[in-house]
């Protein structure tokens, strides 16, 4: 940890810390994904609510079904957690751990950090498609809501697939471009490039 | 380096772009839905969008 996340060494886009970055840039990353999942739908695409999914998993099929707004606002704080704690997964344990094993993006640089967060947009696509979408909603619906590996939501086919992968990009696009450490005695910067700061 | 990086990206934007394109015209009007369709524009937003991180990346004056 030391030397790539370390506090002395290295300034970060948002916080002062890994700790307190990693949790302001998932919470971003986790609302411009899961807002633009709510309008999926205007594009053509498989509307993804993970809100109300998380709240069907807590609260049972039945009773979200009765209770749509409590069922979202319940299921939609899970849904954040979720969404930020894989954000610190990734900031403390992922990322640099990622530079450990591949060398050229061992460096603290903007567009390596950003690789990272896309990277770890895709895992989190596969786990989402592969365990969390046919293992846990699919028996909510009774089974054979959910394909294997996503190649069936409802009504759609494949194309449920690709768009949970596009969710899946929004959040780590936004995770890696927003997380971003770099070596705090670079000759520029941030804030005095542009003349504010983000504290 | 720096300008063979450029056009990676501008590749995985104009992929996006090539996509996305192809499966809005295949698309039909609602409310049929088209797998083949719908998965380009998917798979084209996600690439569009990949690509436009690259440059925000690239520009980041942190750099």
């Amino acid at each position: 940890m030391e030397g790539e996340h370390g506090n002395s060494d290295v300034k970060f886009l948002i916080g002062h810390n890994a700790g307190r970055s990693a949790i302001i840039a998932a919470f971003i990353a986790t609302h411009v994904a899961t807002m633009a999942g709510l309008w999926f739908d205007g594009a053509r695409l498989p509307k993804f609510d993970f809100n109300t999914l998380n709240g069907y998993l807590v609260l049972g099929l039945n009773y979200g079904l009765a209770n749509p707004a409590i069922n979202f606002v319940v299921g939609g704080i899970i849904h954040y957690t979720s969404g930020i704690i894989w954000g610190v997964v990734f900031a403390l344990i992922v990322h640099p751990a990622i530079g450990r094993v591949i060398k050229p993006l061992a460096a603290l640089t903007p567009v390596n950090n950003y690789i990272k967060g896309v990277l770890w947009g895709i895992v989190l696509w596969i786990i989402s498609s592969a365990l969390w979408m046919p293992l846990l909603i699919d028996p909510l619906f009774g089974g054979g809501v959910v394909g294997p590996f996503l190649t069936k939501f409802g009504p759609y086919g494949v194309q449920a697939l690709f768009t949970n992968l596009l969710w899946h990009s929004i959040y780590g696009i936004n995770l890696g471009l927003l997380f971003s450490p770099t070596p705090a005695g670079g000759s520029r910067t941030w804030r005095s490039t542009s003349g504010v700061g983000v504290r | 380096m720096a300008m063979k990086l450029a056009l990676v990206y501008a590749g995985i934007l104009l992929l996006g772009l090539v996509l996305l394109i192809v499966g809005a015209l295949i698309e039909p009007a609602r409310p049929q839905i088209s797998q083949n369709g719908e998965s380009l524009i998917a798979l084209g937003l996600a690439f569009i969008l990949i690509g436009v991180g690259f440059f925000l990346a690239y520009a980041n004056p942190t750099a």
